[in-house]
């Protein structure tokens, strides 16, 4: 899997954080620049499409510039992050259900379509399981979190997020062999 | 798909980002960071205590503004002849918006006989500006004074062009109205406005400053209240084995549903509670024959559809029913005639309803109305059942219109059952609302502490909810739940029929009081379960034989369901894995029981509760008729579980839910179990919209 978000400078990188947070704007630039990519690839995980995650990931850069200050070096600033860009995709989410836009009918898609579609397919799947579903399976399985990891995220208790993960992997058995009466 | 599966699906995604796209969020991130900063030192500035930024989201902004803004934007409007066009229309607009919320508005708002002030009226009159429509023109003018004031530096302009513009405008509108709203409008009193500020009606939204009191017949949407709750969780029988909860009698959700489902859209999750969508429907249970143990508990085993290896176990209670004369009843209509009830489905349908209960009531039972608006008042001291016309009369009169003090009617209504209650009787406030209450007490916690207090004089409360758009429905649960009450919801003249006419003697006399259930599950046999519904019914194990606990109340002939899903042990259906290093003794002396139920309650006028036990027999027998209202009781709260995610559903689909409905309607006498089917349809297809 990809690296993780725990920084090898983790140093250098809270020196960033504190002067980003102090107002520094050359600091919170560089912040921005080291973790778009990760943000966006995310949020591309939970979206399943380019142009929504691109949304996201702007909504969640323009929020991580508010709400910086409220980082308080708690956590490690990867697992505020996922929570932030959780919330702005939750956000998005809702409104998208909302406004009632339908899902895949426009399917814009672009050069390698089908991982992209399958991957659609499956997250409209485990988004119809419930909330928080959709949260834990991209964590885990898009992002190579472990479970400990993925429950510090998402501020559950580690065996809730076993738990959805089996949840999700027994429903998704079911739904593919409809000939298997359960 | 296995996990390796999804790791490959996720693999395989191409996540490069777009760098375009990239750069464009940075930018605004910088633009949001740069703000942000500002703002933080403005703030530092004033003190030093406030946090930093605010979690508010910023919109997305696109690149390039769009015409339209441009040229509402009237300060840069290049020419002045633009400047003053802009905003002459701006204003002709608002006048106009102004002059049709006059036209619209009733004249008098309030319930008085002619001739006659009530005192309601009186003790608000002071704090209102003379009359509405005086009201509405002042505030008319200061939105046209903010327009104005935003639109144009000179107030005078905007005025002169105001009046030509109307003038063509208005040729809808009878003249005198326009040239009066226009005069008011060229003095611009500042004063005025200054007034309704301070009269408390600064709302920052402009709209809201247009529209304080609503014109006739207005309707409101999308401001239903409901407390979201989370299903009740499958507990393990090892760690949770006893179950202890209030019984519920309310219909209300069902009928909040309904609603919804006919409109063709699914409801909100909240507003979905499985217990009262299962108790909306009369079940054919065996009756107890003497009112001294006033009910039977009847238990019923079967599988769980919707989840092979599970079983259900149906907890059916059968309240006595009334045999012989009624119990002399002293009952208080408090109604909302506030200007939220004004509507068809709302005022209308309330005396409807009350019109119909008095059909049920015996000649010396007495009625008494009390109503709220801004205040409460008595319009119909207590009178006798027999001279029926003389209350129809009184409810005919009432008019809807003013602010909503719930908190002071509820009071008034509960002096005045309490001055004529009636010993061995039955003393019950019908509560006729839409739950907004907007004056007074309006904090939850008070009222609740309220009417818990007052519950002890021995008076019930019915809430009967109406209308939607603004239905708080929380509100009217914590009044129900905490004042010995139920709550029904009627949407329609047929559900108020149902309530009031053929269960009439379930919503005016009650049997027991505090009825709440236990049961402890066998571990030897049951591994897990499940209770559906009844979440906001839960009671802590150790109430269940705590007396001062409040909980809910059964009606004369009151059938009340509960059900649980259960796993019994040695079948791979539950939801927990095994435990590897847990033994479970298994003891072989109770293995042919998987629970043990106790139920508590009290006889009305009694204040020790008597206890009702009853092992649930793995094998006991069933009767035909047992069974079929038991899957009935399945179907509408798989129906229920359906509508509120599926959660614990399982594949089960609204088909499914559809043939169970069918195939065990009964005998159905009021057709309520066939509009069930329906619904379900219904259903299916506004989730497929």
């Amino acid at each position: 899997m990809a690296e993780t978000f725990t920084d090898k400078r983790t140093g250098s990188q809270q020196e960033t954080i504190k002067r980003a947070q102090r107002g520094d704007r050359e600091a919170f630039s560089r912040l921005l620049e080291d973790h778009y990519a990760l943000m966006y690839r995310f949020a591309f995980k939970y979206c399943g499409q380019r142009a929504d995650a691109e949304d996201v990931t702007q909504q969640a850069c323009v929020k991580l510039a508010r709400v910086l200050p409220q980082f308080r070096f708690q956590s490690a600033f990867s697992t505020w992050l996922y929570r932030l860009v959780i919330n702005c995709a939750l956000d998005w989410h809702r409104k998208q259900t909302a406004t009632g836009d339908p899902e895949l009918a426009d399917s814009a898609v672009e050069g390698n379509a089908e991982p992209a579609v399958m991957l659609r397919q499956v997250l409209t799947r485990v988004q119809a399981m419930g909330e928080g579903y959709c949260e834990t399976l991209v964590l885990v399985h898009g992002e190579g979190l472990t479970h400990a990891e993925a429950a510090a995220v998402l501020e559950l208790k580690e065996s809730t997020v076993s738990w959805r993960l089996h949840e999700i992997r027994k429903r998704l058995q079911r739904e593919q062999q409809p000939g298997v009466e359960v | 798909m296995n996990d390796d599966e999804l790791k490959q699906l996720f693999a395989r995604q191409d996540t490069a980002h777009d760098d375009s796209a990239r750069d464009k969020a940075l930018k605004a991130a910088m633009a949001a960071f740069d703000e942000a900063q500002a703002e933080g030192k403005a703030e530092q500035e004033k003190t030093y205590s406030a946090t930093q930024g605010s979690a508010t989201m910023s919109r997305l902004i696109p690149d390039h503004q769009p015409v339209g803004r441009k040229a509402m934007n009237t300060i840069t409007a290049d020419s002045p002849v633009k400047r003053w066009t802009f905003s002459a229309l701006a204003s002709a607009a608002v006048l106009v918006l102004g002059v049709f919320i006059t036209l619209q508005m009733p004249w008098q708002a309030g319930m008085e006989p002619a001739g006659q002030t009530p005192p309601y009226r009186e003790t608000r009159d002071d704090a209102l500006p003379s009359s509405p429509k005086v009201a509405l023109e002042e505030r008319a003018v200061q939105a046209e004074q903010e327009l104005g004031s935003v639109a144009s530096e000179s107030h005078i302009v905007v005025l002169d062009a105001d009046a030509s513009a109307s003038a063509q405008a208005a040729s809808a509108a009878p003249p005198p109205q326009v040239a009066r709203t226009e005069r008011k409008l060229q003095a611009a009193p500042a004063a005025a406005a200054a007034r309704v500020e301070a009269d408390g009606f600064a709302v920052p939204a402009l709209a809201a400053r247009i529209d304080p009191m609503p014109p006739r017949g207005y309707q409101e949407t999308g401001r239903d209240r409901f407390e979201a709750v989370e299903a009740n969780p499958v507990k393990r029988v090892s760690e949770a084995p006893v179950s202890t909860f209030s019984i519920d009698v309310d219909t209300a959700a069902y009928s909040f549903v309904r609603r919804q489902l006919n409109q063709g859209v699914l409801p909100q999750k909240a507003a979905v509670r499985v217990e009262e969508m299962i108790n909306y429907f009369p079940y054919d249970y065996p009756a107890p024959h003497s009112s001294d143990q006033p009910f039977d508990t009847h238990v019923t085993l079967m599988d769980a559809p919707w989840k092979p290896g599970n079983k259900l176990v149906h907890i059916g209670i059968q309240g006595y029913e009334i045999q012989g004369e009624q119990p002399r009843s002293n009952l208080v209509f408090l109604l909302d005639v506030s200007g939220s009830m004004n509507s068809p489905d709302k005022l209308p349908l309330v005396k409807q309803s009350m019109g119909l209960l008095l059909s049920r009531l015996q000649p010396e039972d007495t009625v008494s109305i009390v109503v709220y608006a801004g205040a409460a008042g008595t319009v119909l001291e207590p009178t006798p059942a027999k001279e029926k016309q003389k209350i129809l009369d009184a409810l005919n009169r009432l008019q809807a219109g003013g602010s909503t003090a719930g908190a002071a009617g509820i009071q008034l209504a509960y002096q005045l059952a309490e001055s004529q209650l009636v010993k061995d009787g039955v003393n019950r406030i019908i509560l006729a609302t839409d739950g907004d209450f907007n004056v007074g007490i309006n904090n939850r916690e008070e009222l609740k502490g309220f009417v818990e207090r007052k519950r002890e004089s021995g008076v019930f409360l019915s809430v009967l909810g109406f209308g939607q758009g603004n239905y708080h429905d929380a509100l009217m649960q914590t009044l129900a739940q905490n004042g010995n009450g139920v709550a029904a919801y009627i949407d329609t003249l047929g559900e108020a029929q149902k309530v009031l006419v053929h269960e009439a003697t379930s919503a005016l006399f009650p049997i027991a009081k505090d009825v709440k259930i236990q049961v402890e599950f066998n571990p030897a046999t049951v591994s897990e379960y499940r209770l559906l519904g009844y979440e906001t019914r839960l009671l802590k194990e150790e109430d269940f034989n705590n007396d001062a606990v409040d909980a809910g109340d059964i009606g004369a002939g009151h059938s009340v369901t509960a059900i649980y899903e259960i796993t019994p042990v040695g079948s791979d259906s539950g939801v927990f894995a095994p435990s590897r290093y847990r033994a479970t003794e298994a003891d072989s002396s109770k293995s042919g029981e998987y629970g043990f139920l106790k139920l508590r309650y009290k006889l009305p006028d009694e204040d020790e509760s008597r206890l009702i036990t009853q092992p649930i027999e793995v094998n006991a027998r069933q009767s035909e008729g047992l069974v079929r209202e038991a899957r009935f009781a399945t179907a509408v709260a798989g129906f229920a579980e359906l509508l509120r995610g599926g959660k614990y559903s399982g594949d089960w689909t609204w088909a499914d839910a559809l043939g169970l409905a069918q195939a065990n309607r009964g005998d159905d006498p009021y057709g309520y179990r066939a509009e069930l089917v329906q619904l379900i349809r219904k259903a299916e297809v506004a989730k497929a919209m």
